[in-house]
């Protein structure tokens, strides 16, 4: 098959089945079958992917199609250029390795799933896959996307889709609201995308991200809205946490690996309109940065096992947007990459840990490690990765960003990464230490090792996870200049404020003695990061300003507006009802105004003349 | 036979409601199937006339085509012609989808079908002619014949709402029922009536202006009308037929009248109705008034604004079901009418096309509200809870209505809102967008809130034990409505295309386009 032809069978086949599903409830809620079906679509969108990525290996442009998506002549009245609104697939280094990472943390989900889900009842596992199909064609979608446009429409099908699976346990109350929660606030921040999507078009005449732009600063800054929102950049971040409702491989595919990583991927494909707007750079580093460390500090405090893994992305998703923001495209991307494998293990490993002890609290869970010791293994390997230890691939790809930072003169954002780099090591260390080798609580007593189907992605991710840092300079050629890796002191100072984050986990958390003193100073930290001012003063604008403006527009309608209506009828009835008694029916009254008037009439004309 | 039916295609399609509405009324009463089968077979000829002439519409052509032309009244210039051109083509498939799925949605309705469903019909068939008259005077004509229909569906097989007495003008309670049927129905009727007349005010001034001999669409838009006449003419047009629309301040019938009306009737009432209001701003106010349209676009496109963001945080304040649907039906008529006033190409395509999704998507919502209260008896949200345990597929669908109504990519609504959006931005108001792109916002706030109230979290409580999924012949209702939503949603082009064509062709007479302002640079 032909590339195109490959890109179009991973995004179309998925869709297919999802629809399928959907309208034959007969195979949705037959058993198992269902998770058989979208299993083997995300195999088969897999092997499209490899092969496409083995393509890409030799050719870096591959393919690009399109064909028009919207009638349109002749722009306004700004400029007379032709314009076109087209859809189409575009297949390069960025997209093919996209797609590889999509497809691969998505089959591995998917295969946990079977094994994670397989008590709950037929029709919502049923749905359940169903979703996890969709997923994958809009994802695809957004992936392959040959311009804004598309990537847009794939944008909102995965916010969808994120929607659908955070509210998963709708009966839940809380569940539904964090559906709704994360639904509205990248909502909110996609405003953004929409308003430069418009400009952009109006001022160039079409959706691409190449080409000269004078409108660049305002367009990439207006489309870096919508990355805060999606990528959950602070303050728009705290949707993500409450995201954490929805079922944990959910967890690991859309809130984790790939979904989020939807706005860093938009700002690496928009790379070329970004380089125009050195201003919007410079605030996604800062702003990246700033992430980065708030994030990991709220991480330290959290005892929720995968709200620490939801504060870790944001964290991740920091450090991304400020690879970006100094402009290497490169460091972003590549940190996406390798960030996917190993946080989707991560929460897998989670996963795991939770369906064990059936509860998400690290002090349930203490001294797992004993009892299972291949899920804890995946942990370990993540949680190392994470902390940027040396020789994992967490680590390459953390220390290319940190230098791309140094190098662009952004002193700021580099030290609170640097920060953070600590802080992550530290929360990770505290995690493992409790969770895995803390003291044995009761929750554990009957935990045992996971089944296949939740053991076998947790080995296939492990690989990349562990590897993917040695082919650096080769995946960087594939979309974009290439970088040669070696050792700098930016590099080992982040190594060793790692390490030195690991052992004062241990000193804390791991020994069995000792580490109180610190622990009191770390506590008013948590207690400030944890109170949740972001949340609460997003919670003060839903319900007091908008629900109380809108209560006050609904009442003025309802009474001043509609009032006014109602009252002119009043009046006209009014006014009727007085009228009335001049129209008796009696025909002597008629002929007495009859005379009355004549005589009146003809005495004024009289005096008239 | 074959070739009679092709000539005259476009008189079929608004002759067949209003014939199937003459069998339904010699039908006898007792024969409830047969008044059924009937008024369904009348829809689904104008259904299927309707995709006729879409396939059959020359789009190399162009223009007005399929043109039927009988002499009415020949002394004064009044023709029976009717023709379609690319506008005409989406708006007689919208009708046609709306009342099938009408018909469909109240097909078990029990209470006097007879009667309801010839009102529909009748109703219908003046939907279907004025889209394609090609005379003010039939266009009016009919116009009428869609709108009085409305009182006695309303008035006689409305439901009672309650809206308590508060404000500066609660005397009024004691004299009105406000939001029981009746006065509904009132409401609704006058307050279209007194647009009514003033459509006709301007109607009777153009043909006289015209030299007085013909009522011609054609020769009307190709007379250039004195500058003060425009001037004057257009504010009372955009005001008579505005009401239709819902434009703010005139938008008040539209809540009361929504809640009131019976499940068809909604669906018809804000799928189609609604659009001839918005239709006949564009196709009588704009096109024959186009230095009027001119002058007043600010104001027009500043009120639909208005209407965008007040018709949205009205939807979001309101607890019965009912009234979000119908508020947000207020909300989304704004969008076609800043389409409209932006007088560009993308605004003009957008306001069409919103139209057109618009009908469907608020049909599938009135259908879907209709069978809830059908099954839990009260439209009051705050009550309701957890019903997708019960009705898991009117949940589903419910919150496709709504992603579409809040501009989803996929669905029909993003495709109308984004080209609004990307017109306003063009125009020489650029602002207008961003209170446009906001009102979308806060379409999904109350959107998905209210679908959250109603079918997830806990529940439903014991006093909602009739609750049970769609059945019978709801199901072609609401499947065909979605997949439409998702069709037009994702190939867009199947109707936008012959939209693209009309909008090129009428555009020009009417707003100084690119070409010309370049012409006018040098």
């Amino acid at each position: 098959m032909s590339p195109i032809q490959l890109a179009l069978l991973a995004t179309f086949l998925p869709l297919g089945t999802a629809f399928s599903l959907i309208v034959l409830p007969g195979v949705r809620r037959a058993g198992k079958l269902p998770g058989y079906i979208s299993v083997v679509t995300a195999l088969v969108a897999l092997v499209s992917a490899l092969q496409l990525f083995a393509y890409g290996l030799e050719v870096h442009d591959i393919a690009r199609v399109t064909t028009q998506w919207l009638p349109h002549s002749v722009l306004g009245a700004s400029s007379a250029a032709p314009s076109t609104i087209e859809i189409g697939v575009l297949l390069d280094g960025l997209s093919v390795s996209m797609l590889v990472v999509v497809c691969l943390v998505a089959f591995c989900v998917q295969v946990f799933s079977l094994g994670y889900m397989a008590d709950e009842p037929p029709a919502d596992f049923g749905r359940y896959f169903t979703w996890q199909s969709l997923f994958l064609f809009a994802m695809n979608t957004l992936v392959i996307a040959p311009n804004l446009l598309q990537l847009f429409l794939g944008w909102e099908l995965v916010g969808l889709v994120s929607y659908l699976l955070i509210g998963y346990y709708w009966k839940k109350p809380s569940a539904a609201r964090a559906a709704l929660k994360a639904f509205w606030i990248t909502k909110l921040a996609d405003m953004g995308l929409v308003a430069g999507l418009i400009v952009l078009f109006v001022n160039t005449g079409s959706f691409n991200w190449t080409g000269t732009v004078a409108v660049a600063g305002p367009v990439t800054l207006l489309l870096f809205i919508a990355v805060m929102g999606k990528s959950a950049q602070f303050p728009l971040h705290v949707w993500l946490p409450d995201a954490m409702e929805g079922p944990t491989p959910v967890s690991a595919l859309l809130h984790a690996a790939t979904m989020v990583a939807a706005g860093v991927f938009l700002v690496a494909r928009a790379h070329p309109l970004f380089e125009q707007a050195p201003n919007t750079q410079n605030f996604m580093a800062y702003v990246g940065g700033f992430t980065a460390l708030f994030a990991s500090i709220v991480a330290v405090v959290q005892n929720d096992i995968k709200k620490v893994l939801a504060y870790s992305t944001c964290s991740q998703l920091g450090y991304m947007v400020c690879a970006l923001g100094a402009g290497s495209q490169v460091a972003g991307f590549f940190h996406l990459t390798t960030h996917a494998f190993f946080k989707a293990m991560l929460f897998l490993a989670a996963g795991g840990l939770i369906h064990a002890v059936h509860s998400n609290d690290i002090h349930h869970m203490g001294g797992l490690f004993r009892k299972m010791k291949l899920t804890s293994g995946a942990f370990i390997i993540g949680a190392l990765a994470l902390a940027g230890v040396p020789g994992f691939s967490g680590f390459f790809s953390k220390d290319l960003i940190l230098e791309e930072v140094w190098e662009r003169g952004l002193y700021l954002p580099f030290a609170a990464l640097l920060i953070a780099a600590f802080l992550t090591a530290f929360y990770m260390g505290r995690v493992v230490f409790i969770a895995l080798f803390g003291k044995p609580s009761e929750h554990a007593e009957h935990a045992h090792e996971s089944g296949f189907a939740m053991t076998f992605p947790l080995v296939v991710l492990a690989i990349p996870a562990l590897c993917a840092g040695y082919f650096g300079a080769e995946l960087s050629g594939m979309y974009g200049e290439a970088t040669h890796f070696h050792l700098s002191p930016v590099g080992m100072t982040a190594s060793a404020l790692g390490l030195c984050g690991i052992g004062l986990s241990y000193f804390m958390f791991g020994a069995p003695q000792g580490g109180a003193a610190l622990r009191t100073v770390f506590a008013p930290l948590g207690r400030l990061a944890a109170s949740g001012i972001v949340d609460k003063s997003f919670l003060f604008g839903y319900r007091t300003v908008l629900r109380g403006f809108a209560g006050g527009i609904g009442w003025f309608d309802r009474y001043i507006i509609d009032g006014l209506m109602n009252a002119i009828g009043y009046v006209t009835l009014e006014v009727g009802a007085r009228l009335r008694p001049l129209q008796t029916g009696k025909v002597q009254d008629y002929v007495y105004v009859m005379v009355v008037a004549t005589i009146a009439l003809g005495t004024f004309a009289a005096f008239l003349r | 036979m074959g070739n009679f039916a092709h000539a005259h295609l476009l008189s079929i399609i608004v002759a067949a409601p209003a014939v199937a509405a003459l069998v339904v009324l010699l039908l006898p009463e007792s024969e409830r199937l047969a008044i059924r089968m009937a008024a369904l077979f009348g829809a689904l000829c104008s259904l299927a006339g309707s995709i006729e002439v879409l396939r059959t519409y020359d789009t190399a052509q162009a223009g007005l085509q399929r043109m039927e032309r009988y002499a009415l009244v020949p002394s004064m210039g009044i023709d029976l012609s009717l023709a379609v051109d690319g506008w005409g083509v989406s708006l007689l498939l919208l009708t046609g989808i709306i009342i099938t799925a009408g018909v469909f949605a109240s097909f078990t309705l029990e209470e006097r079908p007879k009667e309801f469903f010839a009102l529909l019909l009748v109703l219908v068939a003046g939907v279907f002619g004025v889209f394609v008259a090609q005379d003010i005077f039939v266009f009016f004509l009919f116009y009428e014949v869609a709108v009085l229909p409305m009182y006695l569906l309303i008035g006689v097989w409305g439901s009672h709402g309650k809206v308590e007495a508060h404000g500066p003008f609660a005397f009024i309670w004691k004299r009105f029922d406000v939001g029981g049927r009746e006065y509904a129905a009132m409401k609704l009727t006058l307050m279209l009536l007194v647009g009514s007349a003033a459509i006709l005010v301007v109607i009777i001034a153009m043909y006289f202006a015209a030299g007085g001999t013909s009522f011609d669409l054609t020769h009307l838009a190709n007379t250039k009308f004195p500058r003060e006449l425009q001037l004057w003419a257009f504010p009372l047009l955009w005001l008579g037929f505005g009401s239709l629309a819902g434009v703010f301040p005139f938008h008040t019938w539209s809540p009361d009248g929504h809640a009131a009306a019976p499940t068809a009737v909604s669906m018809l009432h804000a799928g189609v109705l609604m659009k001839l209001g918005a239709f006949g701003v564009i196709r009588i106010g704009m096109m024959l008034l186009p230095e009027g349209a001119r002058y007043w676009a600010p104001w027009v496109g500043g009120i639909a604004v208005i209407n965008v963001l007040y018709g949205a945080l009205s939807a979001m304040s309101q607890k019965d079901l009912k009234y979000i649907i119908a508020y947000s039906s207020v909300s989304h008529m704004g969008v076609v009418m800043l389409g409209a006033a932006t007088l560009t190409v993308d605004g003009w395509n957008g306001a069409i096309y919103q139209m057109f999704a618009h009908g469907m998507m608020t049909g599938l919502f009135f259908a879907l509200v209709g069978l809830i209260y059908g099954r839990a008896h009260t439209r009051l949200i705050p009550r309701m809870g957890g019903f997708a345990k019960d009705m898991p597929w009117v949940a589903g669908f419910f919150v496709l209505a709504g992603l579409s109504s809040l501009g989803l990519p996929g669905l029909a609504g993003f495709v109308a809102e984004f080209l609004v959006f990307m017109g306003a931005w063009q125009s020489a108001h650029s602002w207008w967008a961003i209170p446009g792109i906001v009102g979308a916002w806060v379409t999904a706030v109350y959107v998905l809130n209210a679908s959250r109230t109603i079918f997830f979290g806990t529940g439903p409580s014991d006093e909602f034990h009739e609750l049970r999924d769609a059945h019978g012949t709801e199901w072609v209702a609401l499947w065909g409505l979605s997949l439409c939503l998702m069709l037009f949603g994702s190939y867009p082009r199947l109707i936008l295309d012959f939209i693209h064509i009309a909008t090129n062709e009428y555009l020009p007479k009417v707003a100084l386009v690119a070409d010309q302002l370049a012409v006018l640079a040098r």
